[in-house]
């Protein structure tokens, strides 16, 4: 009997392990509580993101300066921050690889994205929220729990942001 | 009874392709597994024979290339899930664009996907690698570096093999955004150039 247990208990261990390496590459779960974590501006000094989670709606995008998904990406976030902009924080978190800060200054000169800039360049927030790729998008209501998960450039998170507005 | 259950647990284990290097229990009373193989830090790395594609096209059958030729040089080996894929593209294009900067002139990198040598010289094309991609559709390298992951393609995790043929450093699960992943990799491969 005791012989079974342990086996059954491996075989569940093996089972149990394999959806954290397949998941590598898939971000954190809807549902779940946002993590509260400090990440840098442009200019090096802390943002801390707990003064707005769990207390209204945010939206996060992961990007950089050469993700072409992130730049197709650009006009729908602009839709979305004139619509929302006072009801929503709206942060775009540089992911920093292969950036500097200087390039980024320029890029959103040139692109006026809108959304309040972080440079992560201790990548605080890219193992907190599990980021598996550039144009990341993640959406948490006001109670600091993740509502929506995405990347790419056709994204429709309209009617995401209006329920977490809502709600 | 007890042997042959500890026989079945072994198989299992074997089975599955991973050996266990600790199982611990938290106070809540979830179980958690670390389950981990392939080559440690200090042991020699499996050699291997693939072949490759770089920006240039693919390489010749005749020559694959074998990790055992590059001893003496520090050989960053990198395993990835697919070509074209997002963070496959972001980590392919920083390696490539930071090479000096991470790696260096006398480092060698390989990475290695189950794409075939046609779609890695399409990716290796359109990214300007400077480096081999190399084609393991088998797995049969992956496997041995703990690199397969259960859906069929690699997980992306990174070697830095010594001028001696043994593991210096690995990173069983390096993220293609974290800036933390690249500068330990940047650290490790500095450490391994030094020692030689």
């Amino acid at each position: 009997m005791r012989g079974w247990i342990i086996i059954a208990l491996t075989t569940a261990l093996l089972v149990g392990s394999a959806p954290d390496l397949a998941a590598q590459e898939s971000g954190i779960a809807v549902g779940t509580r946002a993590p509260v974590v400090a990440v840098n501006d442009l200019d090096g000094k802390p943002v801390d993101l707990g003064q707005y989670i769990g207390k209204r709606p945010v939206f996060l995008e992961f990007w950089a300066t050469w993700c072409e998904q992130c730049e197709a990406l650009l006009p729908r976030l602009r839709a979305a921050q004139a619509a929302y902009g006072s009801q929503v924080e709206f942060f775009g978190v540089n992911v920093t690889v292969n950036q500097s800060p200087e390039r980024v200054r320029k890029y959103l000169q040139e692109h006026e994205p809108g959304f309040r800039p972080l440079y992560d360049d201790q990548g605080t927030s890219i193992r907190a929220f599990q980021v598996p790729a550039t144009s990341y998008v993640v959406i948490l209501d006001r109670t600091g729990k993740v509502a929506y998960t995405g990347s790419g450039g056709s994204q429709e998170f309209d009617g995401v942001l209006r329920k977490v507005i809502r709600n | 009874m007890r042997s042959s259950t500890l026989t079945l647990l072994v198989a299992m284990l074997v089975a599955g392709g991973v050996a266990p290097a600790a199982v611990a229990q938290n106070s809540s009373g979830t179980v958690r597994a670390i389950l981990q193989s392939g080559p440690d830090v200090g042991q020699r790395a499996p050699d291997f024979s693939l072949p490759w594609a770089n920006r240039d096209g693919v390489g010749p059958i005749e020559s694959p290339y074998q990790l055992a030729s590059d001893r003496g040089k520090t050989v960053v080996v990198a395993f990835y899930p697919r070509d074209f894929t997002k963070g496959c593209t972001a980590q392919m294009r920083t390696f490539a664009e930071q090479y000096d900067s991470l790696f260096g002139p006398d480092v060698v990198l390989v990475a290695i996907s189950t794409d075939s040598v046609e779609t890695h010289g399409r990716f290796a094309k359109s990214l300007g690698l400077p480096y081999r991609l190399l084609s393991d559709p088998e797995q049969r390298v992956s496997k041995q570096y703990a690199s397969k992951d259960p859906e069929g393609y690699n997980r992306r995790t990174v070697y830095v093999v010594g001028p001696d043929g043994r593991v210096k450093f690995r990173n069983m699960k390096f993220n293609a955004l974290d800036p933390k992943d690249y500068s330990e990799l940047r650290q490790a491969v500095r450490n391994s150039t030094r020692e030689s």
